[in-house]
């Protein structure tokens, strides 16, 4: 009995989501995927910030009300995770750092004043949230963004969801996040290649996964030149200013909410303290340096266990 | 009394159990989550079982509260 | 392109210490609910129907004196709703319907030997049937749930109300489950033709119970429950319609059960096994052992073959031989279910499971016998009983 490939892609958190399953439970691959998309719609419209009637986006909208708002556990959750990635990057991973994307319009290459910046810090920093529970104030002209999270647990929480529903073999894309379910029908990895972050579509690394999550942060495409220096998306919250360090970074672990965070907190520091991190972190991992040159241990074939 | 010491029993036998076990993962939990691994797997028929044997025997209760509401005992 | 050498990854990471970073982002995204594997609300409804034909061996004409060799016939149709309420709640709807036909052991009296023999009911048997719906919400935290069910049941002799309310909550990285429970009934019995045959007009009863339960990961693979229930019935706790059945206006007992699930791989089966020791101050010890192996065969069916051992001891009042000379101040009773006895059942169940539809065919044959007890069998019953059941369900989900 041979187990055929379902698949099904949609556009969700402003990039290319796919799953993949073989259909090899007893229950019904139809049924499975139905179930799949639906909770992919379900964290989209909860957390995406790019909908306007998303969860979100009536958190934003409450900064300045001092009753707050009131916030149901999932999204709790998701603030002690930000807590957490924030107390260990030292306050370089803040979710409330998306403000600062005001100052820079990577479009127009243009380097903002510092008075702006300086301005817009003013608006960051996660322990300016007065947060309890249930209820929380976000200060006005504050901004919350779970980019850097909430598409990394999509990922785990739909590969979860398909575990619960009998999928033994499946793979979830959400924007170039993966969570693996088990490898491919007759223990074959899944093949993940990773973009190289000049963007010209080479690869920077291919990687075999077995089981587990993959998660990948660079400055991909979204970078400009500026009298010889270049400006990566990815900005330092405590200064304002464009991170210098890694160009990109792949990292493999058992959930790939964690590799994420682990990724997302390299790509932030300084290019030595990142690889320090890297490997600190004891994830198998895979990072450019501003050299262009292509370092990592672990990643052949993962196997999570 | 002869209560007592069986839910001391209980208890410790409890106690043991937890020290004994491993870590287990939540992302290694699938083949637990099946179905068929559950306590209950079909409710109905679990239900329809302990009413039969409640109106045939005369023991009843375990994991779950005894039962009562029937004229068949 | 970059391929490192295959690194024994899980090794590495075993003989070195964690980092405190990766730990500490390892618990709050584990915490995360759609990861955490802890209790979740059903995310759609559910509705199931069951249609069971439950049959009792006839006795033979050597075992009754008098009345009908037919015993119990009873049709049970089971129905049941769930579905979700909001986010974090979910409300369930339940029904049973049986209809009973077939006559019931009277009294007993000694035979030309001296052995028992059983006097079934009226020559017109007895038709009776038996109404219940109850209703219940459960809602769910993100480290347990807790809900609650009220319930009415309902025959032309008998009527009972109760409630019921439990809690679970998962602990230790949701390794470990501990449930409590607690349920309350209040019943009223009010014998037909109570007039006619000098029986009681109405009575009462009620029955409490509560419940704690411990549950436990193992391994990937197997799971371990354990559990007490204590229940302390008070009222009439007798028989209204056997003429000579007096029984203590108060029990409580005591059950034990312990529970074990293990999924093998490469069968791709799980095998379920339970074991319950049962006390009670009428002087019934209980022991109970059954067994079942859920083969999966293909994607869409499983096969349950399941087996049954059960054993108890007989009540301290039990006699075999309702004696006339007793006087109605003792404690005594010929109801077979107080004496000791054994039973082994078993049967073979199918699941069929086609997209959003289920359907299960059970199969049950019960035996009981004397011979069969694990205890010592001083004063054997006559009437115990010998069934099949044959179920039929569908369960469809939407």
């Amino acid at each position: 009995m041979n187990p055929t490939l379902k698949r099904f892609s949609i556009n969700a958190m402003g990039s290319f989501c796919e799953v993949q399953i073989f259909d090899e439970s007893r229950i019904n691959a139809k049924n499975v995927t139905r179930k799949l998309s639906s909770e992919v719609h379900r964290l989209e419209n909860k957390f995406s910030r790019y909908r306007s009637n998303s969860f979100v986006s009536e958190i934003n909208f409450s900064a300045g009300n001092r009753m707050g708002v009131r916030i149901d556990s999932e999204t709790q959750k998701l603030f002690e995770h930000a807590q957490s990635c924030y107390e260990q990057s030292s306050g370089l991973f803040d979710v409330t750092a998306g403000v600062l994307n005001q100052a820079w319009d990577f479009k127009s290459g243009r380097v903002p004043d510092q008075s702006e910046i300086d301005e817009l810090l003013e608006h960051v920093g996660f322990n300016r949230l007065s947060w309890r529970k249930s209820r929380l104030m976000l200060p006005a002209k504050m901004q919350i963004d779970f980019g850097g999270i909430v598409k990394e647990y999509a990922a785990d929480a739909v590969a979860n969801l398909a575990r619960r529903l009998g999928v033994k073999h499946g793979l979830i894309n959400m924007g170039g996040d993966f969570a693996v379910i088990g490898p491919q029908p007759g223990d074959m990895p899944w093949p993940i290649g990773v973009a190289d972050p000049k963007g010209d579509g080479s690869l920077m690394a291919k990687i075999e996964i077995m089981d587990g999550g993959l998660a990948s942060s660079g400055d991909y495409e979204r970078f400009f030149v500026h009298e010889g220096r270049r400006y990566s998306h990815i900005l330092n919250p405590k200064t304002g200013w464009p991170c210098s360090g890694l160009r990109a970074v792949s990292v493999a672990g058992n959930l790939c909410t964690v590799a994420g965070s682990i990724a997302t907190i390299a790509m932030l520091k300084e290019e030595s303290a990142g690889v320090e991190w890297l490997q600190q972190s004891e994830l198998a991992h895979v990072y450019m340096d501003s050299a262009e040159e292509v370092k990592g241990t672990g990643l052949g074939t993962i196997e999570s266990k | 009394m002869m209560l007592n010491i069986k839910v001391i029993l209980f208890v410790a036998f409890s106690m043991l159990i937890l020290n004994a076990c491993s870590q287990v993962r939540p992302w290694e939990r699938g083949y637990l989550s099946k179905k068929e691994m559950s306590w209950d797997s079909d409710i109905l028929e679990s239900a329809l079982n302990d009413h039969i044997f409640f109106s045939k025997e005369a023991s009843s209760g375990g994991n779950n509260a005894a039962g009562g509401g029937c004229g068949c005992n | 392109m970059v391929k490192a050498p295959k690194m024994q990854h899980s090794k590495a990471l075993r003989r070195k210490r964690r980092s405190r970073s990766l730990l500490a982002l390892s618990t709050t995204a584990l915490a995360l609910p759609g990861i955490a594997t802890a209790d979740a609300p059903p995310t759609e409804s559910a509705v199931s129907y069951k249609i069971s034909n439950y049959k009792e061996d006839d006795l033979s004409r050597r075992e009754v004196l008098f009345g009908d060799l037919n015993r119990y016939d009873i049709d049970v149709h089971q129905f049941k709703l769930v579905s979700p309420l909001g986010r974090n709640m979910a409300i369930n709807f339940d029904a049973n319907y049986e209809t009973l036909s077939g006559a019931s052991p009277w009294f007993t009296t000694a035979g030309a030997n001296g052995e028992p023999v059983v006097n079934l009911s009226g020559a017109s048997g007895i038709h009776d049937r038996r109404s219940e719906a109850s209703i219940g919400a459960r809602y769910y935290l993100e480290n347990g749930s807790f809900g609650g069910n009220i319930g009415y049941s309902e025959e032309n002799d008998y009527r009972a109300v109760y409630i019921g309310f439990s809690g679970e909550r998962h602990f230790n990285s949701d390794l470990t489950t501990v449930s409590l429970g607690f349920s309350h009934s209040e019943d009223e019995i009010f014998p037909t033709d109570a007039e006619i045959f000098n029986r009681i007009i109405n009575d009462d009863k009620q029955s409490s119970s509560v419940f704690v339960s411990v549950s436990q990961i193992i391994n990937q693979l197997s799971t371990f429950q354990s559990a007490i229930s204590i229940t302390e019935q008070t009222g009439f706790l007798s028989d209204p319609y056997k003429l000579r059945d007096v029984r203590p206006e108060d029990k409580k007992q005591f059950a034990w059960s312990n529970s074990y699930r293990r999924f093998f791989v490469d069968a791709d089966a799980a095998w379920h096994t339970n074991y319950r020791y049962y006390h009670d101050d009428f002087g019934i010890n209980s022991h109970t052992a059954d067994m079942s192996w859920h083969q999966n065969v293909g994607k869409s069916l499983q096969i349950v073959p399941h087996l049954r051992y059960y054993s108890q001891s007989s009540a301290d009042f039990f006699t075999n031989i309702d004696n006339p000379l007793n006087p109605l101040t003792e404690y005594q009773s010929s109801d077979y279910r107080l004496s000791a006895f054994g039973a082994i059942s078993g049967g073979i169940n199918f699941i069929l499971e086609l997209d959003k539809w289920i359907v299960t065919l059970s199969t049950e044959r019960y035996i009981a016998k004397e011979k069969y007890s694990a205890y010592k069998v001083s004063q054997p019953s006559t009437a115990l009983v010998k069934y099949n059941r044959v179920s039929l369900g569908f369960d469809y989900s939407f």
